[in-house]
This record gives C-alpha cells, structure tokens and sequence, in this order.
C-alpha cells in the first residue's frame, strides 16, 4: 500500500522519531513562538502553550485563502502532551488551500537515549462523513493504491 | 487543466456503499457500461445511473457515449484535492522533523 493510501486509510499523518534530547528541550522547541519558527518555517503569533489560546501561522496563499492557519491550543502538559486545531483554506479552493479543519498532536514519551516525539496531523475529513469512513472496508485500499498508481504517484 | 471538485463533494460522492462499490467496479475495469455495472449490482440501471451521475459530478469519473452505449472510466485527477492536502503536509511534517533534530543539536548545549 502507498503511503498515500495509507495516509487516506487512516485519515491522519504520523511522524514519530527519538530526539537524542531531553523531553524538557524538545517542550521548549514545541512552545517557544520564536523556536517554533526556526523549526516549523513560520512565525506564530499570539502562541502561548495555554489551553484556550488561539495563535495563526502564516504561510502561502492560494486564491481566496489569505494563508493564514488558525489554531487553538486543545490540551498542553509540560513535557508530555501538546495538541492544537489547525485550520486552513478556503471553501472555494481545491487542492492545497481548500478549507481544512484539523489537529495537531504532540506526543512526548522517554525513550532510550532521549525522548520519542509522537507528531499526529489528523482530522482529513469531514465531520459529517465520520460514518462513511468508519464503514469503508478493505476494497477502499485497493481503490486508493489503484488511484495513486493511476495519478502516477 | 481539469477542474477538481471540492473535497466535500468527493467525499459524499463516496460515502454511500453502493455508489462506492460502483467506483470500485470502474476503477477496477478500463471502460464499462452502465447495462455492464448493473449486472450483479443488486440494483437498478437507474439507481446505477443515478451513482454515476453524482460520480460525474464529483468528478471520480468520465462518461464517453459511443453509439447506444455509453462508457465510463476513472478519472484519476478526481482524488486530488485530498491527495494534494495530504501529500502536502506528509512532505511537510517530514521536513519539519529534520529541522527540529538541527535545531535541538543547535541549542542543547
């Protein structure tokens, strides 16, 4: 399976890799606005690691998307847990820059040798369509693996 | 170009199991007929036709009429709009990470 197909399967992205670093220095990468810039290439402004806080990034625009993402910050404990909404695009778009609405999730685990840092982007759906996709069986693989081929992935 | 479908449009298009199963079946032959994706559906030709249509409109496929007859087949672009948001922020998050790890080096001292 492509990970393309993958990424569709599961509705979410996942990077998870071990920072030979302690879990306090990875907290402070993730939560400090002009750190979070060196890493992520954008500015954040407004960020603060408080639950409640709504904090935007700038990036590209793409028609009628000013490329402003808007997030707000779900859940935060120190040197373990940080999750935001992340919302982008615009209804008129397609493609990049078509209206997402998403979460962002930080994970912070010890691990041998440093801290596992968990990244899991989810959420590429609509709300509405929860129960089609719960309901897609194997046969959806297949069609997403064939689809990917023939987009000449 | 192609004009792509908004992702909620797609989406909905394949919701419904049985629309589903009809993409499934275009998108596992090369061309095919509605008389053809009938047989064995367990519906009607007008409730095929009916899937079709919302498939068309979504984009997911084309319709080529020839004679009598008219062919269907994928079109391939029709997933787009999710594939590109989601290939975009796979490349994004990947590359993110191996900034983060420059990063840590650089300040952990």
């Amino acid at each position: 399976m492509s990970a393309v197909a993958q990424a569709f399967e599961t509705r979410e992205i996942v990077v998870d890799e071990v920072f030979p670093h302690a879990p306090e220095l990875l907290w402070r990468a993730l939560t400090d606005g002009a750190l979070i810039e060196r890493w992520l290439r954008m500015k954040p402004t407004g960020f603060a690691a408080k639950v409640g806080t709504e904090f935007t990034f700038q990036t590209t625009p793409a028609g009628p998307w000013d490329g402003r993402i808007r997030c707000e910050i779900l859940e935060s404990v120190p040197n373990r847990r940080l999750v935001y909404s992340w919302k982008s695009g615009d209804e008129c778009n397609v493609g990049y820059g078509s209206a997402l609405s998403t979460i962002v999730t930080f994970t912070l685990t010890p691990a041998t040798g440093g801290t596992r840092l968990m990244m899991v982007h989810s959420g590429f759906e609509l709300p509405r369509n929860e129960t089609a996709y719960t309901s897609m069986s194997g046969g959806w693989k297949t069609v997403l693996g064939r689809m990917a081929e023939l987009a000449g992935e | 170009m192609i004009e792509t479908a908004p992702i909620d449009a797609i989406m909905r298009a394949l919701a419904d199991p049985t629309r589903r199963a009809v993409f499934e079946r275009i998108v596992g032959s090369e061309e095919i007929t509605v008389a053809e994706l009938t047989k064995g559906s367990g519906v009607t030709q007008g409730a095929v036709s009916q899937h079709l249509k919302s498939l068309r409109l979504a984009g997911l496929v084309t319709e080529r009429p020839e004679g009598r007859n008219v062919y269907y087949r994928v079109q391939p672009q029709g997933l787009a709009p999710l594939v590109d948001w989601m290939s975009h922020y796979g490349v994004f998050w990947r590359e993110r990470f191996a900034d983060l790890r420059t990063l840590l080096k650089e300040i952990d001292r």
